[in-house]
């Protein structure tokens, strides 16, 4: 991209080399193109701003898997880290206590359960899949006993007065820009920080890229892959309470398709950059995506198996499209 | 207790290392039985067989590709969608013995699916049979429209997976017979030995003239077939087809019964018996479990628990990090 800028008139492999580095996002641009001609409803401001409002919990999620990904570990429990905090702030909510010590103890919640992440992964080498498998069916169930038996917490019952700093996170808004879209842009920024410009992020750079190279170049190899996990229960916690906040109400497990919905962001969102690295950017780019696309879904009501074939499709497809780039390069 | 003792304390350290996985199902299914002698019934052991066997069926398909390098997320959607396809059909009007060869197929077309993905296309095996998990997933929403199949009035079919033989259920004999030949495959013909040093350590395998990427293309084969065949059973099991998603819930405790399989052994050497052993370890704890008045919840909590402990016995002494290679 810079090269072509530079040198003036573009030529036809300068063109190539444009449409191979940004296919993906023209490729995602048509789809919504089509989408729109499909139903006119779609583009409409209404809908686009509530497909935003409602992506952001899914930004969130898809930010915090990334995290890990992008030191090659992965973190199935995020779905039901923010589960989990979502139920036990309406739980405490539905107890009269108030709003921040609501938020607070869902918080501390994501935090522990990421330390304990952390230990596992990072200190005791229990390969991620298999350790965040195991922790996500412990929160769920640790959830399930909680509410005996899924049962949903519902909050917009409770008396207004009670409630409104609560739903405040989720449904208010300053000004015209809803309250859930400045949180999650905080956060992008945030995490964009950590990322791409503090030392934390250079040292998940170099384990990404080798691990024992990284430890070679002394960096606590242990302790940047751990805060990874961390991060991303925090994330998830973060968004479950966004989450309940939206919806007023929190039923157990109803985050859990989430996951595979972050998957295919976080997978999409690798194409963005060159060399298919995992950044926040790419991620939410992705994660908007895949709002739209489970909004279109909607509008066009076509069920879970269209969604499920999609996303297994647009994945395998996605990371193909990655893998073939860099045997070209290679 | 008294034998130990003659023991020095680091060889009884040893022995415990090397059995134990061993004492430790023993230790914790004996204290559960004692609490609830009605776990101990002739009947009750026999159910325990029956109910394991599904899942170690799931677990050796899982074992199958794990041997031979790959990783399947896809496992537990492969046999639901099997299970799916085999109840509709049946009640369709299909020659319930056709489900059979029916779920192989099926299975060996996935199997080859995700052997295409990893090997040819490189995409890591991790992410492939997740996209195929979805696409699964997908196509058995599409085919049950999120109803349940029940299955009426084939017993001939129905004795594959509720019948008994004297008072040793079928299934329990089939899987018998399924783990047998695949543990005389694995340990005992090249192609199976070759599979084991493909996933071994593929570098090792390479440079010993192995064509690794062929190897690990036909034991996600072997791991498709099976797990269809799997499907098929369940719907015998089970008199149909549940619409309920549980693919996750498979997999999770199939894994768990291949890794803790894989700490019987000093080298932690995935093995067809091993997993065996624990996939009916792990139907016996929650048999157990639930006889002792723990509810389902925390069941699947337990066994989270057991998948993450099973692991650490393997990876403690190595104490690397937990990155992800199949990714």
């Amino acid at each position: 991209m810079n090269e072509s800028a530079v040198s003036g008139a573009p030529t036809r492999r300068k063109i190539w080399d444009i449409f191979s580095q940004y296919g993906s996002v023209i490729g995602m641009l048509a789809v919504l193109v089509v989408f729109q001609i499909i139903d006119n409803r779609f583009m409409r401001i209404k809908n686009i701003v509530g497909v935003l409002n409602s992506s952001t919990i899914l930004i969130v999620m898809s930010v915090a898997i990334m995290m890990v990904m992008s030191v090659r570990g992965i973190d199935l429990s995020v779905a039901q880290v923010a589960d989990a905090s979502g139920v036990i702030a309406a739980m405490l909510l539905l107890a009269g206590k108030p709003f921040w010590l609501a938020i607070l103890v869902a918080a501390l919640f994501g935090l522990a359960v990421g330390f304990i992440n952390c230990i596992l992964m990072s200190y005791l080498g229990v390969p991620a899949i298999i350790g965040t498998l195991g922790m996500m069916f412990v929160v769920r169930s640790f959830e399930l006993t909680l509410t005996n038996g899924a049962q949903p917490q519902i909050l917009f019952t409770l008396p207004a007065k009670r409630v409104k700093e609560f739903f405040f996170i989720g449904q208010g808004s300053l000004g015209p820009i809803p309250m859930l879209i400045i949180i999650c842009f905080i956060i992008i920024v945030i995490m964009h920080f950590v990322k791409d410009r503090s030392v934390l992020g250079r040292h998940m750079e170099a384990v990404q890229g080798n691990v024992r190279t990284a430890y070679l170049s002394s960096i606590n190899i242990r302790k940047v892959f751990g805060a990874t996990f961390i991060l991303s229960s925090l994330l998830s916690a973060i968004a479950g309470i966004m989450l309940v906040s939206r919806s007023g109400n929190a039923v157990p497990r109803g985050v859990e398709s989430y996951l595979t919905d972050c998957f295919v962001a976080v997978y999409i969102g690798g194409l963005v950059n060159k060399g298919n690295k995992f950044t926040v950017v790419g991620t939410v780019i992705g994660a908007l995506f895949v709002g739209f696309l489970s909004n279109f879904f909607t509008l066009m009501s076509l069920g879970p198996a269209y969604k499920s074939l999609f996303n297994g499709l647009v994945i395998i497809a996605a990371v193909a499209l990655g893998a073939l780039q860099r045997r070209k390069k290679g | 207790m008294a034998k130990l003792k003659s023991f020095s304390y680091a060889n009884a350290g040893d022995l415990l290392l090397k059995r134990g996985t061993g004492i430790g199902m023993v230790v914790i299914l004996l204290i559960l039985g004692l609490r609830a002698p009605l776990f101990f019934a002739l009947s009750n052991l026999m159910d325990v067989l029956k109910q394991g066997s599904i899942l170690t069926m799931i677990a050796l398909g899982l074992t199958a590709v794990l041997i031979g390098g790959g990783f399947d997320m896809g496992a537990g959607a492969l046999v639901q969608l099997t299970c799916n396809l085999s109840a509709g059909l049946i009640i369709a009007g299909l020659n319930p013995m056709l489900t059979l060869p029916m779920g192989v197929v099926v299975g060996l077309i996935t199997g080859a699916l995700n052997a295409f993905l990893v090997t040819i296309v490189k995409i890591p095996s991790f992410v492939a049979t997740l996209g195929t998990m979805f696409v699964l997933q997908g196509l058995t929403t599409f085919y049950n429209k999120g109803e349940a199949l029940t299955i009426t009035q084939q017993p001939l079919f129905s004795f594959l997976g509720q019948g008994r033989i004297g008072i040793i259920p079928m299934i329990f004999i089939i899987v018998s017979v399924v783990a047998a030949l695949m543990h005389y495959f694995f340990k005992h013909t090249k192609t199976g030995l070759r599979m084991y040093a493909t996933g071994e350590n593929p570098q090792a395998a390479a440079l010993r003239g192995i064509n690794t990427q062929k190897y690990l293309a036909l034991s996600f084969c072997l791991s498709g077939a099976i797990l269809g065949l799997t499907g098929v059973l369940q719907s015998s099991y089970i008199y149909g087809a549940s619409a309920i998603n549980s693919g996750m819930d498979f997999l999770i405790q199939a894994l768990s019964a291949a890794y803790l399989g894989s700490t019987f052994s000093k080298t932690n050497e995935l093995s067809t018996i091993g997993t065996v052993f624990s996939g009916m370890f792990i139907a016996a704890l929650s048999n157990a479990l639930i006889i002792n008045g723990i509810s389902n919840q925390q069941i699947s909590g337990i066994l989270g628990l057991i998948l993450i402990l099973s692991i650490l016995l393997n990876v403690i002494k190595k104490r690397e990090i937990g990155q992800v290679t199949i990714f």
